[in-house]
C-alpha cells in the first residue's frame, strides 16, 4: 500500500488544487458565496439552478475525500486536509445559508459544520448552526454535537429518554442480543436500525458528559462505542447518513484532543492542593461554552504550561482571554506565594471600555478565588480598592494611563506584590506614522511611548515578573513583541495566523438615483480572486433606490455618501444584521446629517426601530434617559437613539457610553455610529462595518495649514475585525465596506468636477489602504518603536537647528529644555519649542526610571548607578529589541538620564516630586507653584457637604482659574474659533458639565465641542492637577513607602476634608453631588436626577444612624458604604435546593458514585445516566429541577443508608 | 473480506437458467426447478456465511459495548444475523442472492465482465434510515426524511494489475409473492391516491427512479473503498487507488452496469419460464446511460429457505 501513498496524496492535492486554494475561488464558487449572502441579506438572488447545487454538492464530497485521504497517509494534522475540510465546508455553509434545496437530499448543515471542526474553525460550525432553522431532532442533536454545545446534546438526549422510558432501563443496552428483540421493540420491522439509532443517542450523550466533566475512563467507552458504531454505520448506512455518523466519530477524536481539561490538568500539577478548583474552573469553561480549545488556545496553554513569559499572537476573538485567565491562575494561585505577600497580577489593556470588560468577565470567572478589579473612577484609587490592603492575591485590570498613575502612587507596594503582568493588544506599543512626529511627541500624547515606558521600567525593577503579551497578528509587531517579552532575541510569539470566522473587506457603491452595491476584494487577508479570471465578485443589493436628497444635501459629496449608507444600513438592518458606521472624526456632523436625513418626507418608507419590550426595553429606556440627561431633549443622540441607532464617541460621559454599548450588545439598535473608541479592543456584535472615509484632517499647528492622514494599516485591522466576531455577531463572516461614490451626487454643473476629483480621491485611498494591506499581511519581523522614534524626532529637529551629529550627544547631556525655547511646555508650535517639548517628553521617561529607583533604595543615585541603572532599562525597552538599532540610540538615552539626573534636575527631592505629579518634568516645575494654593483651596472646602450647587461649583472655579491660563498642565483647545470661544467662556462648560441648576448646556451643533473641552479640560487636566496635588500630600502624611491608602486612615493622612477625596469622581460623573458620583459609580441609580432623588434617603439615614447631619458626613464615602450595606438585599436564588433524597432502580450502587442528569416523568425525578439508562429516582423536590437542568451536573451517591444525588455544578 | 466461490453446482441443480442480453440490456431469469432442502442449505451456507462475515464481526463488537455504568463488558452473547427477525432477514437474503447471482452467473450477464464483491454492504431499509433524522421509533409512520438512498449492493471488476475498471451497482428486492402489483410497486414505488382523479397511482419514486438518478460516482463506491483501505489495504492497494483517481477526476467516472434483482415466490397465476419484467427490450421507465442486467430469481418456498439458511448460519458456534 505504502508505494501508492504517493500517487494517493497527488490525487488529494489534484483535488485541492482545483476546489480549495485559500482566497481562490472558482467562479461557481464565487457564485455560490454571493448567492449566500444576498439570501442572508433578504434581497433577490442571482440565477442558480439544480445543476449547480449539484455540482457545489459533489465537489464538497470530493474535497470530503481529499481530506481523507491526506489524514489516512499524512495522519490527522494535515495541512492539506485542514483546506479541504475548510472549502468543503465552505461550500457547504453558503449552499445551507442560501436555503438551497440540496438541504432536502442531505442534512448539508452538519456535513458543513463537520467540516468546519474537522477544519480547526469551530467558530465557524457553531456560527452556521446558530442561523439555520433546523426540523428534525435528531438532526438538531448533531448539529448541538458538532457545534460543541454539550449543555444541549444533554438536552437533546434526555428529551429522548424521556419519550422512549422502555429504552431506559438495565438491560436496553443489551436489545439486539436477546431473542425476542422484536417483540421487545414492539414491530418486526428491522429493529437494527432502530437500536443502532438509540445506541448513537447513548454515545453521544455520554460523549458530552464525559466531555463536560472530564471523566475520562467513561468517555473512553464512549469513544470506542462511537467508534463501533462508525464502523456498523459505513457497512449498513446509506453513504450520506455514513458520512455523518463518520464526520461524529472524527469530531469526537478531535474533542479529545482539544479538551480544556488537558491544560488544567498539567497546571494543577505544580500544586495538587489547587486540583479541585482548577477543575471546576474546567468545568465553569463548558457551561460558558469555551471547553473545547481552539488551536490557537492550545498553542497558547502548552507555553504557558512550559513557561511563564510570551507574547500570544492570535486573531482577534480567537479565545486569548482564556489563555490570559490562566496564567492569571498559573502566578497568582498556582506558585508557593511569599509569606505576608498577596500576589498581584497587572492587567493593561487599551481602553477604559475594555478594563470593564476584562473585569466582568474575569470576576465571573475568578471572583471567587482573586480579588478583580477595574478601575474606573476618576481618582487613582477609589472606595471599593480592597485590593490595595487586602491578603488575597488581586488582579488590576488598568489602562496604561492608570497603571502610570498607580505606579506613581503606590510603587513600592505594587512592585513588590506584582507577579504577572499582562498587556491586552500589545502591538499598540508600535506607534503609528502620526504617532512617530515631533508634534505628537511634544504634545505629550505618545500612547505607545506611555506603555514602552512603564512596561520597560516595570520589567527593569521586577526582571523575573512573568509577562504575557497578547497581541493582533498582522503589522510585524508579533516578533519584537515576542522578544520584548521574553528579553530573548530568539523569542517568538506562539499563535497562528488563521482567522476564526471569516473577513471581508470590500467596497459599497454609493450610486446616486440608482442601486448600490457591493465589491467583495479581500478575504482573510487575500485578495479575493476568481481563479482563471480577474472579475471582481459583485454583490448587487437590490434593495430600494435612495430617494434624490435636496441640493444642499447632495452638494456635498461626503455627505451623499454617508447619507447613503445609512440609507443601505437601515435597510440591511432588517435581517437581523447589526451594523457599525465607523467615522474617522467628527461624529457630530455625521449624527447630524443623518438626523436631518431621517426626517426628510421621502425618507417615510423606511423601515422604523420599535422600542423592544421586556427587558431589553427596560434597558432602552435607561439608556435614553440617561441620554436625555447628559445631552438633552435636541441633542443628535437622542434623535438617532429613538431610530434605533446607537452613537459613541471618546468624549462621551463615560456612563452613557456604557449604556450605548450596551444597546449594541444586546443587539437593541440595529445600527452604530461611532468613532474608532468605541471598538478598541471591545467585543461587539456587528455584522457589518462601514466607513465613509479613511482620512482623518488633522491640523498642523507648525504649519498651520491643514493636513491629511490616511487610516493607519493597524486602525483598520483593529477597526475590520470587529466585524463578525465569534459568539458576538452572527458569526459566520464579519464585513467591512468602505463606501465610494460611482459618481458626483450634484447636479449643478460648477460642483460636478470638485465631485469628481473627491470621488477620485476617496477611490484612490482605498486603493492604497488595499495595497498596504496585502503587503503587510506577508511576514515581518521589525517595526516601529516609540522611543527610538522619540530619539529620531529629536536627533532630526536638532540636526535641522544647527547641532551637528558629532555634537549631538554632548550637546543632549547639557542641554536643558527650557534652554531651547522661551515657550518650552506651553504647547507652543514653533520648531524650538517642538524640540524643547520632545526632550522634556525624553526628560519625564528618564526622570520616572530614575526616580523610581531612587524610592527604593531611598537614597540618590551616583552618576554610575544611573548610567548603569539606564543602559539596563534601554535593554529593556521594545525599542532595543523592535528593529536593528544604530548605536548611538543607547548612548542618546544614557547621556540624557545623566544629564537630567546630574545638571537638570539634580536633587532627589525635586525629582521624587516631579515623578509623582506626573507632568513632564519641565511642566511639574512650572505646576509646583500651584502646589499650595490648589491645596489652601481644598482644605478649606470642610463645608462643601451643605454648601449648594454654585457654592459647590464655584470652588472648582477656584481651581480652575489657576489652571485655565496655563498651556502645560492648564487647559487647552484647538485653534478652531468655536474651541477658543469655549476656552474663554469655560466656567459656563463647568456648570452645565457639573449639573449646577438652571445653567444653560449647548445646542446640538455645540454639544460635542463642549463635551470634548468636558473630557480634555476638566475631567482630564483639572482632575490630574487636583490628583497631583492630593496625591503628594498623601504620599508626605504616610509614615511609610508601602503604605497603601485606605478610607480609615485617609483624612488622618492627608489632613483634608472629603472633598478632596472626591473632587475627581465628581468631575468624571458630571455633577456636584458626591452622593450622585457614589450612586451612579454603584449602580444604586441610573441617572443624576434619579440619584439626586436617593440622596434624600442617604441623608434620612444619616439622621437616624448618627442623630445629626454634619457636612463632612453627608460626603463621607465610608457612611455611604454603610448606608448601601443597610438597602435590603435580593438574592432568593441562593436558596436553590441541590441535594434530593433517591432510591436505585438500574443499578445495584456498585460504584458508589454516579454522574447524572434528571428527567420528570410521572410526578418523579428519574435519574439517568448520561448514556440514558435510569439508575434512580426520586419523588420529592420534582420542582426543584430546573428547566435547564441538563447544563448541570447531579451526582448519585448510592451508599446503602443514605442514597441521595447532589448537584455539583449549576451554571451561572 | 468475502472469499467463498459461489456454489456453482448446487445453484445449477436447484435453478433453471433463462439468460438474455439486447443491446446494453441484459436479463436473467432463474427458477427453482425445485423446493428447497437441507443439501441446499448446506451448500448456500459458506457462502451466506463468508457474505456476512465482516458486518458479523462489527456487529458484534458494537453491540459487546455496552454504555451501561455498571456493565463489566463481555456478557453479550448475541449472534447475527440469525438474531434478526424475519423481515430484515429478507432484505439480507436479497443483497446476499445479488452477489451470488453476480458471480455465479456473470458469464451470461451483459458483457461477460469478471465481477467481484469483495466485501458486502448490508443496507437498511431506506425507510428505516429516518429514525436516525427523527429519532421517533414509529413503525407505522415511515417516511424517507432525505434524498436518495443508494444502492443495496456494489460490486467491480478488476484489471489484471488490480485497478478497478467497472463498478456493478444497483438494487436488491426481496416480495413474498412477485405479483405483477408487488413488482410494479417495486419498479415505479409505492402507490398514492392522485387527489384530482382520486384514482390510485405510483407515485414514481421505484427502483428506475434510484438508478436513473444516481450519482456519477455510484454511492457506495466510497463506502466500499474505505472497508478495504481497512480490511486489506495491500491487496486492493491498486483499487483503492483507482477509486481516489475516478472521484479526483471530477467529470469522468468507471463505466457501469446497474444491477436489479428481485427475489421471490412466483405469483400463483405465473406460468414457467415467465418474467415478471419483460426482456425482450430495455424497460423504458430505464433512462440512465448505463448497462442493465436485470436478475430475477423465482422461488418456491423461498421464506422458509431463509428461515432455514439464517438459522444455520454459524449454528456451529
Amino acid at each position: 500500500m505504502a508505494e501508492r501513498d504517493a500517487e494517493r496524496i497527488e490525487l488529494a492535492e489534484q483535488i485541492r488544487r482545483e476546489l480549495a486554494i485559500e482566497n481562490e475561488i472558482s467562479s461557481i464558487q464565487a457564485r455560490s458565496f454571493v448567492r449566500c449572502l444576498q439570501t442572508t441579506w433578504d434581497v433577490d438572488t442571482i440565477a442558480w439552478g439544480d445543476r449547480d447545487s449539484n455540482s457545489q454538492l459533489s465537489d464538497a464530497r470530493r474535497l470530503l475525500h481529499a481530506a481523507h485521504i491526506f489524514q489516512e497517509i499524512q495522519g490527522p494534522e494535515s495541512i492539506g486536509a485542514m483546506d479541504c475540510y475548510r472549502r468543503a465546508g465552505e461550500l457547504l455553509e453558503w449552499m445551507t445559508r442560501s436555503d438551497d434545496s440540496v438541504r432536502t437530499l442531505v442534512p448539508i448543515e452538519i456535513m458543513a459544520s463537520a467540516a468546519y471542526q474537522l477544519g480547526k474553525l469551530p467558530a465557524m460550525a457553531s456560527g452556521l448552526l446558530s442561523q439555520v432553522g433546523i426540523e428534525h431532532q435528531g438532526v438538531a442533536l448533531y448539529a448541538a454535537f458538532l457545534r460543541a454545545d454539550f449543555d444541549g446534546v444533554l438536552s437533546a438526549t434526555n428529551n429522548f429518554w424521556a419519550a422512549n422510558p422502555d429504552l431506559t432501563t438495565r438491560d436496553a443496552g443489551q436489545l439486539l442480543s436477546h431473542e425476542d428483540v422484536s417483540d421487545r421493540v414492539g414491530s418486526d420491522i428491522d429493529p437494527v436500525a432502530w437500536l443502532f439509532t438509540v445506541e448513537l443517542v447513548r454515545s453521544l450523550g455520554l460523549i458530552a458528559d464525559t466531555l463536560r466533566t472530564g471523566n475520562v475512563s467513561r468517555f473512553e467507552q464512549a469513544r470506542k462505542k462511537l467508534e463501533a458504531l462508525d464502523q456498523m454505520a459505513l457497512r449498513t448506512l446509506s453513504e450520506d447518513a455514513a458520512l455523518i455518523v463518520s464526520l461524529l466519530q472524527q469530531v469526537t477524536e478531535s474533542y479529545a484532543r482539544a479538551s480544556v481539561y488537558e491544560p488544567i490538568k498539567t497546571l494543577a500539577a505544580m500544586n495538587p492542593e489547587r486540583e479541585p478548583r482548577l477543575l471546576e474552573f474546567a468545568r465553569d469553561q463548558f457551561g460558558r461554552g469555551r471547553g473545547m480549545l481552539w488551536s490557537s488556545q492550545i498553542l497558547g496553554l502548552k507555553r504557558l504550561t512550559e513557561g511563564s513569559s510570551f507574547a500570544l499572537c492570535t486573531p482577534t476573538g480567537s479565545g486569548k482571554t482564556l489563555v490570559a485567565n490562566l496564567a492569571l491562575v498559573k502566578e497568582l494561585l498556582l506558585r508557593p506565594a511569599a509569606p505576608l505577600v498577596a500576589p498581584l497580577a497587572l492587567y493593561i489593556v487599551p481602553s477604559r471600555a475594555l478594563a470593564g470588560e476584562v473585569e466582568t468577565k474575569l470576576r465571573s470567572e475568578l471572583g471567587r478565588d482573586m480579588i478583580v478589579t477595574a478601575l474606573y473612577g476618576g481618582a487613582d484609587w477609589g472606595i471599593t480598592d480592597f485590593w490595595l490592603t487586602g491578603d488575597e492575591p488581586a488582579v488590576v485590570v488598568v489602562t496604561v494611563e492608570k497603571a502610570e498613575a498607580l505606579l506613581r502612587y503606590l510603587g513600592p507596594q505594587l512592585i513588590a506584590r506584582l507577579s504577572v503582568l499582562i498587556i491586552d493588544e500589545a502591538h499598540q506599543v508600535v506607534p503609528d506614522a502620526k504617532e512617530q512626529t515631533i508634534q505628537r511627541f511634544a504634545e505629550h500624547g505618545s500612547r505607545a511611548l506611555r506603555l514602552e515606558s512603564l512596561v520597560s521600567r516595570v520589567l527593569t525593577r521586577k526582571p523575573e515578573v512573568a509577562r504575557i503579551a497578547l497581541t493582533a497578528v498582522a503589522g510585524g509587531a508579533a516578533g519584537p513583541v515576542a522578544r520584548w517579552m521574553e528579553g530573548n532575541a530568539e523569542a517568538q510569539a506562539v499563535g497562528l495566523r488563521y482567522r476564526s470566522t471569516r473577513q471581508v473587506v470590500g467596497v459599497l457603491e454609493t450610486n446616486p438615483n440608482a442601486a448600490n452595491r457591493v465589491l467583495l476584494e479581500i478575504m482573510n487577508g487575500s485578495l479575493l480572486t476568481i481563479r482563471g479570471r480577474d472579475d471582481p465578485v459583485y454583490l448587487p443589493l437590490r434593495i430600494p433606490n435612495m430617494p434624490e436628497l435636496p441640493a444642499r444635501m447632495r452638494n456635498s459629496l461626503n455627505r451623499f455618501n454617508s447619507t447613503s449608507v445609512l440609507w443601505t444600513a437601515m435597510h440591511l438592518a432588517q435581517e437581523d444584521q447589526r451594523i457599525l458606521i465607523s467615522v474617522a472624526q467628527s461624529p457630530e456632523r455625521l449624527m447630524e446629517w443623518f438626523t436631518e436625513a431621517l426626517a426628510l418626507d421621502s425618507w417615510a418608507g423606511v423601515p422604523r426601530f420599535e422600542r423592544p419590550d421586556g427587558f431589553n426595553g427596560e434597558r432602552f429606556d435607561e439608556a435614553r434617559a440617561t441620554c436625555l440627561d447628559y445631552c438633552g431633549e435636541e441633542s443628535f443622540e437622542l434623535a438617532l437613539l429613538d431610530q434605533g441607532i446607537a452613537t459613541s464617541h471618546g468624549q462621551m460621559p463615560q456612563r452613557l457610553r456604557r449604556l450605548m454599548t450596551e444597546m449594541i450588545e444586546r443587539r437593541i439598535c440595529p445600527v452604530t455610529v461611532a468613532t474608532a473608541t468605541l471598538t478598541e479592543g471591545v467585543n461587539l456584535p456587528f455584522d457589518l462595518i462601514f466607513l465613509t472615509s479613511l482620512k482623518r484632517a488633522i491640523w498642523d499647528s507648525a504649519n498651520e495649514e491643514r493636513d491629511e492622514q490616511p487610516m493607519s494599516t493597524a486602525e483598520f485591522r483593529n477597526l475590520s475585525g470587529r466585524a463578525g466576531r465569534p459568539g458576538a455577531s452572527r458569526g459566520v463572516e464579519g464585513m467591512t465596506l468602505i463606501a465610494i461614490p460611482t459618481r458626483p451626487s450634484a447636479t449643478a454643473a460648477g460642483t460636478i468636477p470638485l465631485q469628481r476629483r473627491q470621488q477620485q480621491a476617496l477611490s484612490n485611498d482605498y486603493e492604497e489602504l488595499r495595497t498596504r494591506l496585502l503587503v503587510e499581511e506577508g511576514e515581518q519581523d521589525s517595526a516601529d518603536s516609540p522611543l527610538s522614534a522619540l530619539l529620531r524626532a529629536i536627533w532630526d529637529r536638532a540636526f535641522k537647528l544647527g547641532v551637528g551629529p558629532d555634537q549631538f550627544l554632548q550637546w543632549l547631556e547639557i542641554t536643558p529644555a527650557e534652554s531651547i525655547s522661551s515657550t518650552a511646555g506651553q504647547d507652543a508650535n514653533d520648531e524650538l519649542s517642538q524640540l524643547a517639548d520632545a526632550l522634556d517628553e525624553l526628560d519625564a521617561v528618564v526622570l520616572a526610571a530614575i526616580a523610581e529607583l531612587e524610592e527604593i533604595d531611598d537614597q540618590a543615585l551616583s552618576p554610575a548607578q544611573a548610567e548603569e541603572h539606564l543602559s539596563s532599562l534601554w535593554r529593556k525597552t521594545f525599542s532595543a529589541v523592535a528593529a536593528a538599532q544604530e548605536e548611538w540610540m543607547q548612548q542618546a538615552f544614557i547621556k540624557r538620564g545623566l544629564g537630567v539626573a546630574e545638571t537638570f534636575y539634580p536633587t532627589t527631592e525635586e525629582r521624587k516630586r516631579l515623578y509623582h505629579y506626573g507632568f513632564t518634568p519641565l511642566i511639574g516645575r512650572r505646576f509646583e507653584a500651584l502646589f499650595e494654593p490648589i491645596r489652601a483651596i481644598l482644605a478649606a472646602s470642610v463645608g462643601y457637604g451643605s454648601l449648594d450647587a454654585e457654592a459647590r461649583i464655584n470652588i472648582f472655579e477656584d481651581i480652575g482659574h489657576l489652571l485655565a491660563a496655563d498651556r502645560g498642565y492648564g487647559f487647552r483647545v484647538r485653534a478652531s474659533v468655536g474651541d477658543q470661544a469655549i476656552l474663554e467662556s469655560w466656567p459656563d462648560v463647568l456648570g452645565w458639565w457639573m449639573n449646577e441648576p438652571e445653567v444653560p448646556g449647548p445646542g446640538p451643533k455645540e454639544l460635542r465641542s463642549w463635551q470634548r473641552f468636558t473630557s480634555d479640560n476638566l475631567e482630564f487636566r483639572m482632575g490630574v492637577a487636583i490628583g497631583a496635588v492630593t496625591a503628594r500630600i498623601w504620599q508626605e502624611g504616610a509614615d511609610n513607602a508601602l503604605a497603601a491608602p485606605s478610607l480609615d486612615t485617609w483624612k488622618d493622612t492627608t489632613g483634608l476634608p472629603w472633598f478632596a477625596f472626591w473632587a475627581r469622581e465628581l468631575l468624571r460623573w458630571g455633577t456636584h453631588e458626591p452622593f450622585v458620583a457614589f450612586a451612579l459609580s454603584q449602580g444604586v441609580a441610573k441617572t443624576r436626577d434619579e440619584a439626586t432623588e436617593r440622596s434624600d434617603e442617604y441623608k434620612t439615614w444619616l439622621l437616624a444612624e448618627t442623630g445629626k447631619q454634619e457636612p463632612e458626613d453627608l460626603i463621607d464615602p465610608q457612611l455611604f458604604l454603610r448606608w448601601r450595606a443597610s438597602l435590603p438585599h435580593t438574592d432568593a436564588a441562593a436558596q436553590a435546593i441541590r441535594t434530593f433524597s433517591a432510591s436505585l432502580s438500574g443499578t445495584d450502587g456498585r460504584h458508589d458514585r454516579y454522574s447524572v442528569t434528571p428527567i420528570v416523568r410521572d410526578g418523579s425525578i428519574r435519574w439517568l445516566d448520561p448514556a440514558g439508562f435510569e439508575l434512580a429516582f426520586s419523588t420529592d423536590h420534582v420542582e426543584a429541577i430546573p428547566a435547564k437542568a441538563a447544563s448541570d451536573d447531579y451526582v448519585l451517591e448510592a451508599s446503602a443508608s443514605n442514597t441521595r444525588v447532589i448537584r455539583t455544578f449549576g451554571k451561572k | 473480506m468475502h472469499n467463498c466461490p459461489p456454489p456453482k453446482d448446487a445453484l445449477k441443480d436447484w435453478l433453471k437458467q433463462y439468460p438474455s442480453v439486447e443491446d446494453r440490456y441484459g436479463h436473467l431469469l432463474l427458477e427453482a426447478r425445485k423446493a428447497p432442502d437441507t443439501a441446499l442449505v448446506d451448500a448456500l451456507r459458506p457462502y451466506f456465511e463468508s457474505a456476512h462475515l465482516d458486518a458479523r464481526e462489527h456487529f458484534h463488537t458494537q453491540i459487546g459495548i455496552d454504555l451501561h455504568p455498571d456493565s463489566d463488558g463481555g456478557e453479550a452473547a448475541p449472534s447475527y444475523p440469525r438474531c434478526l427477525p424475519p423481515t430484515a432477514r429478507r432484505g439480507l437474503f436479497g443483497e446476499v442472492a445479488a452477489g451470488l447471482a453476480t458471480e455465479a452467473y456473470q458469464k451470461t450477464f451483459l458483457g461477460q465482465h469478471a465481477w467481484v464483491v469483495p466485501i458486502f454492504l448490508f443496507r437498511y431499509h431506506a425507510d428505516v434510515e429516518a429514525y436516525l433524522w427523527t429519532l421517533n421509533f414509529d413503525p407505522d409512520r415511515k417516511r424517507q426524511i432525505f434524498g436518495r438512498f443508494g444502492s443495496d449492493f456494489i460490486g467491480v471488476a478488476l484489471s489484471d494489475t488490480g485497478e478497478v475498471v467497472r463498478v456493478i451497482a444497483g438494487e436488491a428486492k426481496w416480495r413474498k409473492n412477485l405479483t405483477e402489483s408487488q413488482v410494479d410497486g417495486i419498479l415505479l414505488g409505492p402507490k398514492k391516491k392522485n387527489k384530482k382523479t382520486g384514482i390510485s397511482e405510483h407515485n414514481g419514486r421505484g427502483v428506475w427512479y434510484e438508478l436513473n438518478r444516481d450519482t456519477p460516482i455510484p454511492h457506495g463506491l466510497r463506502q466500499l473503498q474505505r472497508l478495504l483501505e481497512a480490511r486489506d489495504p495491500d491487496g486492493f492497494a491498486a483499487a483503492i487507488l483507482s477509486i481516489d483517481q475516478a472521484i479526483a477526476a471530477r467529470d469522468a467516472s468507471f463505466p457501469r452496469t446497474n444491477l436489479l434483482v428481485i427475489a421471490g415466490n412466483g405469483a400463483a397465476t405465473r406460468s414457467s419460464s415467465e418474467p415478471v419484467i419483460p426482456w425482450e427490450v430495455l424497460p423504458e421507465e430505464y433512462t440512465a446511460p448505463h448497462d442493465l442486467q436485470v436478475v430475477e430469481m423465482i422461488l418456491d418456498d423461498g421464506e422458509e429457505l431463509i428461515d432455514a439458511l439464517y438459522d444455520s448460519l454459524w449454528d456451529a458456534d
